[in-house]
């Protein structure tokens, strides 16, 4: 079916070059929610034999609302493979192995995905197991400890690399209240302190591991009405929750900000320029502007990444963009300069870059090139279950449906050069904008 | 509906030989794979890292008639490109397009692999990236790559196989735009091209393709390489020193076996059982983090896998006449890590002694027939493996492991263990800021002590004495200890 999908999709998408857009998700899907609250999407795909089981709820570091919690949701992804009375960690282990599962999950700001890829004559079995842990997920106290020390050794995994420090001082330096002020994976004194937190880890899984908050998403070679009744069946009596988390508003920046890193081993120097960005919207032009913003002005075939990487070869990379969150989050360029001396004079490039298209239109051609590529782009990916349930996962974190992704697409086809000068103007402002350099303690690299 | 594998030999004369792997079918989608089985393992001796130059000036750099910057103009409406991906003895060019672009897309794609442009400034800006990725990127950013990068290269010195891909930043900078040339003419022949599409081509598109890439050289003339690594007398411990917070491990040896041999199947299950990768319910992972809460993840390998840290399933098209068993070891705090790298050989030691359980041999085995339905998920997957078994001269991968571990025995898999694996005369490496507190730490039997922040049960602070005077082998005189802007310098 991915195959006839795809084919029509690419009739519609040919035919479409002037007229409004329409389908962009290619498959046809079952939406239906449980009366817990509970929300399941079955597409079936062609993918023969297997099913991808992407579970994810809608708390992620954002929902860190306490201080000396951050890296909370974190901690949670991994306190859910410890096991329930039915399902050890090992026998979860064993039945995972048993249906030949790939298997992992990840946190973000805004949400916690759980997936597993496997043969689809097992799906009754993962699914059961699925529900027992997220309603009867029990762990002692010593095994709470044992798992705060697996978090820590994936933050000293992550520590070694700059980009993960100057990430924590942007976050931490551009936000005054709202939880987007720390890292998904918190900072290190927290993390540090987790293993006194066991009371707390209880109140969180209270909280946050409830229907309402859970979109379940099983694609690939499954029907809708028996995944239905087998989703009904194991995750119809979960109790709904009543907890909602009053996230900090930010209030509006009145000024620049800046930040410096010094880090202690020889590296490149690493230029971050942020703005405060808009939130994800399919129903404005805001967000979906500022992403092919990013392309035209900073992506691979932009004039500045032309001039600044290929031809004067002072950067060793250039990109910019936003991560599409619930609220209102960093715009951001990133640099990566090959002499810390070109730091004043690539800083001011990117801002003459910026204020050159808050005063002049970009190319339309160059503008209808962005919206094929992003239209080719989504589609080409879509070319397995996994990733099909992975990509329909980032967007149910954010609008909990499918839906979201035609709207989305359609507000991109209908950009105008003047769109995009509209929301350079309106976002990409000095009184919102925040800096960050990170220079190693030594220079390194071919410069030097 | 399950897709035909056509494979094909196509004689363009007697004496070269290109090879053809193809798997129409519908999809909207064309995927490109060409592999010339030729790679860093050809670099000349004071030259590591021109095999990988020459794929990226290919893929990095212009044409005879587009500069770089026309050729990704013109890709970008297609949300196209063409990627490259150089391993000891494999070099690989991939990409997709969807159908509609596909007189465009291959336009570009020809004209980037038969008429490079050779101009100095991509290679200038090609070179310094390189550079950069083994300074920073590598050095710098990624300890746990770093560890298993010098792994290899320690366990292949003085071999085809004993450096790193990316090359050395000082012989990188020797390397001319003639070298990249000369590379290009003798290695980008037929006969190490196997050519591999997928998706809904026509079969006029295939000839074609075989006819442009016709053009090229017949033979490589580089005589067949024979990998024979050094042997390791005693266990011996590369310590490399940075500034870092924890203690990043990769520890092994070569073995004498690879995909096709007789013992491949049962050593995938040893390795599934022992650490398969990044998944929760192997052997280390569960007594080093699940257990003990000290690190990330641990897991083992008898293939090559680069980027682990990365990606969840093994990258394709790095296939080697000559593998290694290795073992990651994810960072563990210093207070820990004596302790941690004792526990992992002690447990490498228990599987060489005892094998593995008959119910995990029988778990494993169902996993692994199913698991290999995940790896093979894409077309673009099931060409790669498709790619890989020409090279290892087996039939489609799927059918290999399903029938060989339909008849494999636990016994088998326990009598392999025996014979390829051990718990001494390894090579290890560590990745830290203390060189030679780790090393005091490390050589005798200690003892190395470990403390947790919750009580354990008896069972493991009894096994924890065990392992705390667990002699591994390493004696003070084999340490090395090499600060880290010597690496790959």
């Amino acid at each position: 079916m991915i195959r006839l999908c795809l084919l029509l999709f690419c009739a519609v998408f040919l035919a479409s070059a002037a007229d409004p857009p329409s389908k962009t998700f290619p498959f046809p899907y079952t939406q239906e929610d449980l009366a817990n609250g509970l929300r399941l999407v079955t597409i079936p795909t062609d993918s023969p034999n297997l099913v991808s089981v992407f579970i994810v709820v809608q708390t992620g570091s954002r929902n860190e609302v306490e201080p000396g919690k951050t890296g909370f949701a974190h901690l949670f992804e991994h306190m859910m493979f410890r096991g329930t009375d039915k399902y050890s960690p090992q026998k979860y282990d064993e039945t995972l192995k048993r249906a030949g599962a790939a298997s992992n999950a990840n946190t973000s700001s805004d949400r916690t995905v759980f997936h597993t890829t496997f043969s689809k004559e097992d799906l009754p079995t993962i699914l059961a197991m699925e529900a027992d842990r997220f309603e009867n997920l029990k762990y002692s106290l010593e095994d709470f400890k044992t798992e705060t020390g697996a978090v820590l050794g994936e933050y000293n995994k992550n520590s070694a690399n700059p980009g993960s420090k100057l990430e924590e001082i942007l976050a931490d330096t551009a936000f005054d209240r709202h939880t987007y002020k720390h890292t998904t994976m918190g900072f290190l004194k927290d993390v540090q302190d987790m293993p006194n937190q066991y009371d707390y880890s209880i109140k969180f899984f209270d909280r946050y591991y409830r229907p309402e908050y859970t979109t379940i998403i099983v694609a690939g070679d499954v029907d809708a009405k028996q995944t239905r009744a087998l989703v009904e069946k194991s995750f119809g009596n979960w109790p709904r929750g009543s907890y909602h988390a009053d996230i900090p508003v930010e209030p509006k920046q009145q000024g620049p900000r800046e930040a410096h890193v010094d880090w202690p081993s020889p590296t490149l120097p690493l230029l971050t320029i942020a703005y405060k960005g808009p939130a994800y919207s399919d129903a404005s032009k805001d967000s979906a502007a500022l992403d092919v913003f990013a392309t035209l002005v900073f992506g691979q075939s932009s004039e500045l990444y032309q001039k600044l990487v290929v031809r004067e070869q002072k950067l060793d990379s250039l990109g910019a963009g936003s991560p599409s969150s619930v609220d209102a989050d960093l715009f951001t360029i990133n640099a990566r300069l090959k002499h810390v001396e070109d730091l004043p004079a690539i800083r001011a490039e990117i801002l003459a870059a910026v204020k050159r298209f808050q005063d002049e239109l970009v190319p339309a051609d160059k503008l209808e090139a962005v919206k094929k590529r992003e239209r080719y782009g989504f589609t080409m990916r879509l070319d397995n279950s996994e990733s099909v349930a992975q990509t329909v996962a980032e967007y149910v974190a954010l609008r909990r449906t499918p839906d979201t992704i035609d709207k989305l697409y359609a507000q991109y086809g209908q950009l105008t050069p003047e769109d995009l000068r509209e929301m350079a103007r309106k976002y990409l402002i000095e009184s919102g904008r925040t800096i960050v350099t990170l220079t190693g303690a030594t220079a390194a690299g071919a410069g030097k | 509906m399950k897709w035909l594998l056509f494979v094909m030999v196509f004689s363009v004369e007697a004496i070269a030989q290109m090879r053809i792997v193809a798997l129409p079918g519908k999809s909207p989608v064309v995927t490109l794979r060409l592999v010339f089985t030729t790679g860093a393992a050809r670099d000349p001796e004071d030259k590591p890292g021109l095999a990988r130059l020459t794929a990226e000036m290919l893929t990095g750099g212009g044409t005879k008639d587009l500069t770089y910057n026309q050729i990704v103009d013109a890709f970008f409406p297609m949300a196209a490109s063409v990627g490259s991906q150089v391993d000891l003895e494999m070099t690989t060019f991939s990409g997709a397009t969807h159908v509609d672009n596909l007189e465009a897309y291959y336009k570009l794609f020809r004209s980037m692999l038969l008429d490079p442009g050779w101009r100095e400034d991509d290679f200038k800006r090609l070179k310094d990236s390189a550079i950069n990725s083994l300074r920073v990127g590598l050095r710098g950013n990624n300890d746990e790559e770093l560890g298993k990068e010098v792994l290899l290269s320690e366990l292949y010195r003085g071999t085809p196989y004993g450096h790193y891909g990316v090359g050395a930043v000082s012989a990188l900078q020797r390397i001319t735009i003639d070298d990249v040339k000369q590379f290009y003419k003798q290695h980008y022949t037929q006969s190490n091209l196997i050519l591999g599409i997928a998706g809904g081509y026509t079969p006029a598109f295939l000839d074609r393709l075989k006819k442009d890439f016709g053009a090229l050289p017949a033979k490589d003339s580089a005589p067949a390489l024979a990998i024979r690594p050094p042997a390791i007398a005693h266990t011996h411990a590369m310590i490399v020193e940075k500034n870092t917070r924890s203690v990043a491990y990769s520890l092994g040896f070569p073995i004498d076996v690879r995909r096709g041999d007789p013992d491949f199947p049962a050593l995938l299950v040893m390795q599934s059982y022992f650490g398969q990768h990044r998944e929760s319910g192997g052997r280390l992972f569960q007594r080093i983090r699940g257990i003990r809460g000290i690190n990330y993840g641990d897991y083992d390998y008898i293939e090559y896998f680069p980027r682990g840290g990365l990606v969840l399933e093994p990258p394709p098209n790095v296939a080697r006449s000559s593998q290694a068993f290795q073992i990651w070891i994810r960072p563990a705090e210093p207070p820990q890590a004596a302790f941690t790298l004792r526990l992992a050989v002690f447990e490498l030691n228990k599987l060489v002694k005892e094998g593995i359980p008959q119910e995990d041999f029988d778990r494993t085995k169902e996993f692994l027939s199913k698991f290999v339905n995940v790896l093979t998920k894409t077309k673009r997957a099931e060409l790669a493996y498709a790619i890989d078994s020409l090279y290892y001269g087996i039939p489609n991968y799927n059918a290999y492991i399903k029938d060989a571990l339909a008849k494999l025995t636990r016994d088998q898999v326990n009598a392999a263990i025996r014979k390829h694996l051990r718990a001494d005369r390894l090579q290890i490496v560590a990745v830290t800021d203390h060189a030679a507190d780790l090393k005091r730490q490390i050589v005798g039997a200690g003892p190395s002590t470990i403390e947790y922040n919750s009580p354990k049960p008896a069972e493991i602070l009894a096994e924890d004495k065990i392992v705390g005077a667990f002699d591994i082998g390493l004696r003070a005189e084999d340490v090395e200890i090499v600060p880290v802007e010597k690496v790959f310098e």
